[in-house]
């Protein structure tokens, strides 16, 4: 019995109605205040930190971590996750380089192949979940392996550079291309191309979420996948269509690391899974939405991003940080499930729905 | 049940947040102080930068985990201490796109000199002629640079890790004798130490019978059943260079597997108390290796950006000499780990390389 039900049926004391009101307000700001206050913190303690270079520098850093986390939060609309995220854009690193050094060509050439790749990926997925009937999470975690040993075998387990020497002594004949690198150190006016690209594809994920009946349908499918088949949803196509999107945004997740990184790091993207899952689950309490949604992931990036940047000029090692983090993920979890009136629909790892 | 408990915990919650961040930083500033001894009294005072406000620095640390590492981050940041410099470490733990990250951020925010430790040169290279070009002094530490224009180049000097090793090789089985060769290429190291030997191999006529080896998570491991095929193949091999530790590892765990110990001889690279171990074991065929205080290396890349910002380094690239460590001088001095051999061999300290009588060497 929650008290939410309590207050319904009998009349509520005043002091319920404030505890209420009180508990309502900290659901809904106290995230947005946490993030506030650590940047007022580390502006007042770092001079280098309240410049625009560092807070375009920040978006720019946790892009990739926010784009994946867009898609882990796509695949939680429907009530799904989605472990193959970082295997899809470790994918995208390794290809993008086979196809531009290898296989010489353009750059416009390999991230077409790039997102492509990253659409299979997702429609495998699909496969396995809607049609296999296999458990999300178990599927995606197969996904994962798969993904990250075709990779690997692709590319005989090497990182692919720019004029590599290849096994049988001759040089590659291509390089990773001026207008592919341009996706992460170029800039449009004064903002770095991730920064855009990070920015649109919220707003953008925003837009079908919330603006139109693909995103009521997604919600509702997660909601209730019964009661959405009875009024007409059409379930395992939206289901297949949030994978699939969430490919596609992984994939857009692993270009930017290719540009960033202007090789075929083999161990590119390994640690994105992680903190893409993290940004998306922040992502549900921020505002008290109470679901997944766009901007509440995006929010999620930049306090990540803030932590790191700022935690490292106070000088704090690396596991403090992930300390931090992990403290910050736990608080906006108490948000959204222990505070908020609303009921939360994140039902990640469905293994247990019928 | 109200929610007044839950109200209490919330802020409950949000003051131990609070508080844990507090106590997390000023534990660190603690730690960071502790890390290094007292630093020694300088001789001289110093001069300009090192004489008014702390110097800040940013550490660009590709990874910093794992025996070498960490001692050359305390080497480093024992000299920083002992001349005045605000190092701001970040270590990237193995993730390139972070160490780019990293990087972008330390330029961001304009410290007074930046050192880039280790790196893949397409992911690195851009961004230190970005910190170039926006006027800020770049150090970098075994990062192979296509173009290092305004930039001072460090490295532990491969080429004489290389060479004084296969000196050694060359006396024990002379000319014209079968050689195995276990390495992997695409690594700024050891692409140097494989140039060293191929020279080595045509100077005296060595027949390189096989060449396998690769650099893995597991490197010891993963090179085992490699050299064990190669070992199977040709049984009649002299000696083998493994110009890397992890590989040499692997390498000699092979050549006990097929029981040629007493048959072949083993070089290596890279020294730890773990390698010393290996060396000093009864009938072990690793007969030489080639070191370098990874403690007194990381002081020494600080010692260079000091005199660099102070105006008195001559050069713009710097090589730290290596020493070479042969199985008799082990075990003649009772050797047991690093510590030992560092009193052994005065060498390993680099106390007069790159040093002024304002900057003594501090590493520990």
């Amino acid at each position: 019995m929650t008290s939410s039900s309590l207050s319904s049926t009998a009349p509520a004391s005043l002091a319920t109605r404030i505890g209420g009101a009180v508990s309502a307000g900290v659901a809904r700001w106290g995230f947005i205040a946490v993030t506030v206050l650590l940047i007022a913190f580390f502006a007042a303690t770092e001079p280098s930190f309240a410049t625009v270079d560092n807070a375009l520098g920040m978006l720019k850093f946790i892009a990739p971590t926010a784009i994946a986390g867009l898609g882990v939060a796509l695949a939680m609309t429907i009530g799904g996750i989605d472990l193959s995220v970082g295997a899809s854009a470790g994918f995208a690193v390794s290809i993008s380089a086979w196809t531009m050094v290898i296989g010489n060509q353009v750059g416009g050439v390999a991230i077409l192949t790039v997102l492509l790749g990253g659409a299979i990926i997702g429609a495998v997925n699909a496969l396995l979940v809607v049609v296999a009937r296999i458990p999300d999470l178990l599927a995606t975690l197969t996904t994962m392996f798969v993904v990250v040993g075709l990779k690997l075998i692709l590319v005989n387990g090497q990182s692919i550079s720019s004029r590599m020497t290849l096994p049988d002594g001759t040089t590659a004949p291509g390089v990773f291309t001026a207008d592919f690198l341009w996706l992460d150190r170029g800039r449009i006016g004064p903002i770095p191309v991730p920064v855009i690209l990070f920015l649109v594809l919220t707003a953008l994920l925003w837009f079908v979420l919330e603006h139109t009946r693909w995103g009521r349908a997604l919600y509702a499918v997660g909601a209730n996948a019964e009661a959405a088949r009875l009024a007409g949803i059409r379930v395992r196509t939206y289901r297949a269509a949030a994978y699939i999107g969430c490919g596609l945004l992984a994939s857009i997740a692993g270009l930017l690391l290719s540009a960033r990184i202007g090789q075929g790091d083999v161990s590119a993207g390994n640690s994105l899974l992680l903190d893409a899952v993290a940004v998306a689950l922040v992502g549900v309490s921020v505002l008290g939405a109470g679901k997944p949604n766009a901007w509440g992931t995006a929010l999620g990036a930049v306090l990540i991003a803030v932590m790191v940047t700022g935690f490292t000029m106070l000088g704090l090692p690396y596991y403090a940080q992930d300390f931090g983090k992990g403290i910050v993920l736990l608080v906006a979890l108490l948000f959204s499930f222990t505070f908020s009136r609303r009921r939360v629909a994140v039902t990640a790892g469905s293994t247990t729905t019928r | 049940m109200t929610r007044r408990p839950l109200i209490l915990l919330a802020a409950a919650s949000a003051a131990v947040l609070g508080l844990a961040g507090c106590a997390q930083s000023t534990s660190a500033t603690g730690s960071a102080g502790e890390q290094s001894s007292a630093p020694a009294a300088s001789a001289a005072p110093a001069p300009a930068p090192f004489d008014g406000d702390p110097v800040k620095v940013a550490l660009v640390r590709q990874s910093g985990a794992g025996d070498y590492f960490t001692s050359w981050g305390s080497g480093a940041a024992a000299q920083a201490e002992s001349v005045n410099i605000d190092l701001t470490v970040t270590d990237a733990r193995n993730d390139n796109a972070k160490h780019a990250s990293d990087l972008e951020q330390a330029i961001a925010s304009k410290p007074d000199a930046i050192i880039v430790d280790h790196g893949q040169t397409d992911t690195i290279e851009p961004l230190v002629h970005q910190a170039v070009d926006a006027g800020i002094p770049v150090v970098v530490y075994d990062l192979a640079l296509n173009d290092p224009e305004g930039v001072i180049v460090t490295s532990q000097s491969d080429e004489s890790m290389a060479q004084g090793v296969l000196d050694q090789l060359i006396e024990d089985v002379g000319e014209g004798a079968k050689v195995g060769y276990v390495s992997a290429t695409g690594y700024a190291a050891l692409d140097r130490r494989a140039v060293v030997w191929n020279e080595v191999v045509e100077e005296n006529g060595l027949e390189q019978v096989f060449s396998t080896g690769k650099v893995t998570e597991s490197t010891a491991t993963d090179n085992i059943p490699l050299v064990d095929a190669a070992l199977k193949q040709n049984p009649d091999v002299q000696a083998i260079f493994a110009p890397y530790d992890e590989i040499t590892k692997g390498v000699v765990q092979a050549v006990n597997q097929n029981n040629l110990q007493d048959k072949v001889k083993v070089y290596g690279i890279d020294i730890s108390n773990a390698d010393i171990e290996v060396i000093t074991a009864e009938g072990s065929p690793w007969v030489a290796t080639s070191a370098t205080d990874p403690a007194a290396v990381g002081a020494a890349v600080v010692r260079t950006l000091a005199l660099s910002l102070a105006g008195e380094l001559d050069e713009e690239s710097v090589t730290f000499p290596a020493v070479t460590i042969t199985q008799d001088f082990l075990a003649e001095n009772e050797i047991t780990n690093v510590t030992d051999l560092r009193e052994a061999e005065p060498g390993l300290l680099l106390d007069d390389v790159v040093t002024a009588d304002w900057l003594p060497a501090v590493s520990s």
